[in-house]
């Protein structure tokens, strides 16, 4: 009768426990009626569409202190996202077979492409000086590639591709005149203010190191306002180049003693915040190479979460049918037993805020086929238990005994498969392995304590089969 | 419920386990495997259209946009749930794009299509380099070579050695028999597919459990008894359930299997084969092949 009502108290606590992590108060709550109940789930990418893209970090070899160059490939990343406006962006480090990964998940894009942009800008930045443009491919011309040699320069595409600009690193050809990878303190767009001008310019901040630099950079460059365009002038342009691509290239109408200078160029917010970011981040301490991209509308993910939803409820029905059909009173328990594993589960998810991924809606599936399997077990045993002549409540208390080892080497099993998977497993898969993981645990809960409880309330109702047959002994 | 033989009859039990075996070396060695993009590096192309647009309208848009396309593998995938008049189509080829490359193909390919009359949208496009699409079939072979290592172990200490042997023996049988019918079907084998086989032998080694257990409580019950008689009984104690536990699981991924969209479509497949073959062998390859060696303790 003690064990009875302990059994009581933990299930009912249990119960509550997972309802009130799946009803918490959260920030987004953007679900209605019945889906109201899940709105603490987080979906993974593949329900409710987003772009993801994995990179592998290549760490120079001999580097002093490896993970502190993926922490700060991990900061560049995240300032470059923050600031080109993927605030709802996450990015995840991880690590597998000695290299380390980096995981961008961008709820809601409906495209990677101009995060790739973003984040793919991986080369050394410097500012350099510009010497000459052409609207046509330099490689295609031999004279323009001899230009370059007799200059000491690089053609470098611009952003949009279409002009290639003359770019040396040294300023003037004053030895040791250049800036590379600057620091860059503070960049950001601000609106124009000057009549004349509209949309966007973008303001930065030198370090102290780097504003000496720039400074001579810029005593060198300037060209007076009203020069600005003629010939001599165009030798004198300042270019921002970053992953061997001109970001930026204008020119210096003052010397910029402190380091606080403005870029304008009548740009639009986006263009300025794509600036802004590239200025702030600066160059990658490390080579990014992307080992995987890919998006999902939410379109389809909400096709998926209906056939997917539609096929579960369809399952559970008729496999709660068959329960009750074949097993009448055990039944119905193992029925009860399902639901309460259900919500556990989503109630675990929501708690842990764990990510439910297409898969993962897969794993629950199965922890329906773990749990229904328990209850067959502890069913069968019974039977087997009155057939043997036992009383109804001897043969129940013997049948769970005795089913106690046999689901836990069963269900241990299945969780050495989903640990393995879990930590191997990639992305969608890990979500997998997580529903996996959880369901079985909580379909042997269910089924050593929950069913047990039920099944001692119900025992009246449980018949006893006619034909007591001695099993092995027969 | 009428009693199987088991024991008696091994042989015939063990023979149809090794022709579907096979059968199933013959189709993956002669036919292959349909690798999803994880697998072989590359894209695939998701395109939801509401209307009647067929394959072929697809792929000369494709190749129109670039002779990339020309080996690219189309398929329709229609599932049950859609919306009426929603077909989606899937694209992939062994290759993956550059940026502004990607982008020129989702924007000309749904013009193109809208100027062809279809109401057509890019849903997803996915790409896997190649060096990571290696990585993932390495740590695929690896997961599923440890997750048999240590159940084997894990069988070792609960059990014994020769139990664990003939478990790995149906695991093995299993996924083989499994990976012939994705081969046979030619089903996608997909991160989710691989995820359906470990599951798959998570699964099946629960019902081969739940019958070593049954042995293992027999062996000590009625110690002396003749060994094959002991293990028909158990086998034949057992069967109620396993049959009752595989067809209730079955109707669930079953189910899933009709339901279910392009990406789970393979998992689902793995399974309503896995736990066929898994009852199968959990029963008449898992005892059965190691019965000789079995001895009391």
């Amino acid at each position: 009768m003690k064990a009875e009502r302990v059994r009581l108290v933990v299930v009912l606590a249990v119960f509550v426990l997972a309802v009130v992590a799946l009803l918490w108060p959260s920030p987004d709550q953007n679900y209605k009626g019945l889906a109201k109940l899940f709105q603490r789930v987080r979906l993974g990418l593949d329900i409710r569409g987003g772009a993801r893209l994995e990179y592998r970090v290549d760490v120079e070899p001999g580097v002093e202190n490896p993970s502190q160059v993926v922490d700060d490939v991990w900061t560049v990343l995240r300032n470059r996202l923050d600031s080109a406006g993927y605030t709802e962006a996450t990015l995840r480090k991880s690590f597998r077979e000695n290299h380390s990964f980096i995981v961008v998940e961008i709820p809601a894009a409906t495209d990677t492409t101009s995060a790739e942009k973003l984040l793919g800008s991986i080369g050394v930045m410097y500012f350099g000086q510009v010497l000459d443009e052409s609207a046509i491919d330099p490689s295609t011309d031999p004279r323009l590639m001899d230009l370059a040699r007799i200059k000491r320069a690089q053609w470098l595409p611009s952003r949009d591709g279409k002009v290639w600009y003359l770019v040396r690193q040294e300023i003037m050809l004053v030895k040791d005149l250049k800036l590379v990878s600057p620091r860059i303190v503070t960049a950001s767009p601000v609106p124009e203010t000057r009549v004349g001008r509209f949309g966007y310019k973008v303001t930065f901040e030198l370090s102290s190191k780097d504003a000496e630099v720039f400074k001579r950079i810029t005593q060198q460059l300037v060209v007076p306002e009203s020069a600005v365009g003629t010939a001599p002038s165009r030798e004198k342009r300042l270019a921002i180049v970053l992953d061997d691509v001109v970001q930026f290239a204008g020119y210096v109408i003052s010397v910029i003693p402190d380091g606080k200078a403005e870029i304008t160029g009548n740009f639009s917010l986006e263009e300025a915040q794509q600036l802004a970011a590239i200025l702030r981040s600066g160059a990658l301490p490390a080579r990014l190479e992307k080992v995987s991209a890919g998006w999902v509308a939410p379109l389809l993910g909400s096709d998926i979460v209906r056939t997917s939803l539609m096929a579960g409820v369809i399952g559970l029905i008729l496999v709660m049918i068959y329960m009750v059909i074949f097993y009448g009173v055990q039944g119905v328990v193992a029925d009860i037993a399902l639901v309460y594993n259900t919500i556990l589960l989503f109630g675990v998810l929501a708690a842990t805020r764990s990510i439910l991924t297409l898969p993962g809606i897969a794993g629950i599936l199965f922890t329906i086929g773990t749990t229904v399997d328990g209850n067959i077990i502890i069913a069968e045993r019974i039977k087997e238990e009155l057939k043997a002549g036992k009383s109804v409540k001897a043969a129940i208390m013997a049948g769970f005994d005795r089913s106690f080892f046999t689901l836990f080497d069963a269900n241990l099993t299945t969780i050495i498969a989903g640990l393995v998977l879990y930590y191997f497993g990639t992305g969608t898969v890990k979500g997998f392995a997580t529903t996996l993981i959880i369901g079985v645990i909580g379909s042997f809960f269910v089924n050593m304590v929950l069913s047990r409880l039920l099944t001692d309330a119900f025992h009246s109702l449980i018949r006893i089969p006619k034909a007591a047959e001695r099993g092995v002994e027969s | 419920m009428k009693k199987i033989n088991v024991v008696n009859k091994r042989y015939l039990w063990l023979g149809v386990a090794a022709f579907f075996v096979a059968l199933s070396l013959v189709f993956i060695f002669t036919r292959g495997f349909n690798f999803g993009v994880e697998f072989i590096g590359g894209s695939e192309i998701l395109v939801r259209t509401e209307g009647n647009m067929i394959e072929q309208d697809l792929r000369q848009a494709l190749i129109e946009i670039s002779n990339d396309f020309a080996g690219a593998r189309v398929t329709r995938v229609r599932s049950a749930g859609d919306p009426a008049g929603v077909v989606k189509f899937s694209v992939t080829v062994p290759k993956t794009f550059g940026v502004d490359e990607k982008q020129k193909i989702v924007n000309e390919l749904e013009k193109k299509l809208t100027v062809k009359g279809f109401k057509a949208e890019v849903v997803s496009f996915n790409e896997t380099g190649g060096t990571a699409a290696e990585e993932i079939r390495r740590l695929t072979w690896r997961a599923i070579l440890i997750t048999l290592v240590a159940i084997l172990a894990y069988i070792t200490l609960r059990f014994n050695f020769v139990f664990g042997v003939g478990a790995i023996a149906a695991l093995v049988h299993d996924v083989l028999v499994t990976l012939g019918f994705f081969s046979m079907f030619r089903y996608e084998i997909n991160v989710p597919a691989v995820a359906a086989l470990l599951t798959l032998i998570g699964y099946s080694l629960n019902n081969t459990i739940v019958v070593y257990d049954r042995v293992r409580e027999n062996m000590k019950k009625f110690k002396g008894k003749d060994i094959p008689t002991l293990i028909d009984e158990s086998i034949n104690q057992v069967l109620t359930r396993t049959l009752n536990t595989s067809l209730t699981t079955f109707i669930v991924v079953f189910v899933l299997l009709l339901f279910a969209g392009n990406t789970i479509k393979p998992f689902a497949f793995g399974l309503s084969v896995g736990v066929i073959v898994g009852t199968y062998s959990s029963l008449f390859v898992a005892v059965p092949l190691v019965l000789r060696w079995i001895k009391y303790r």
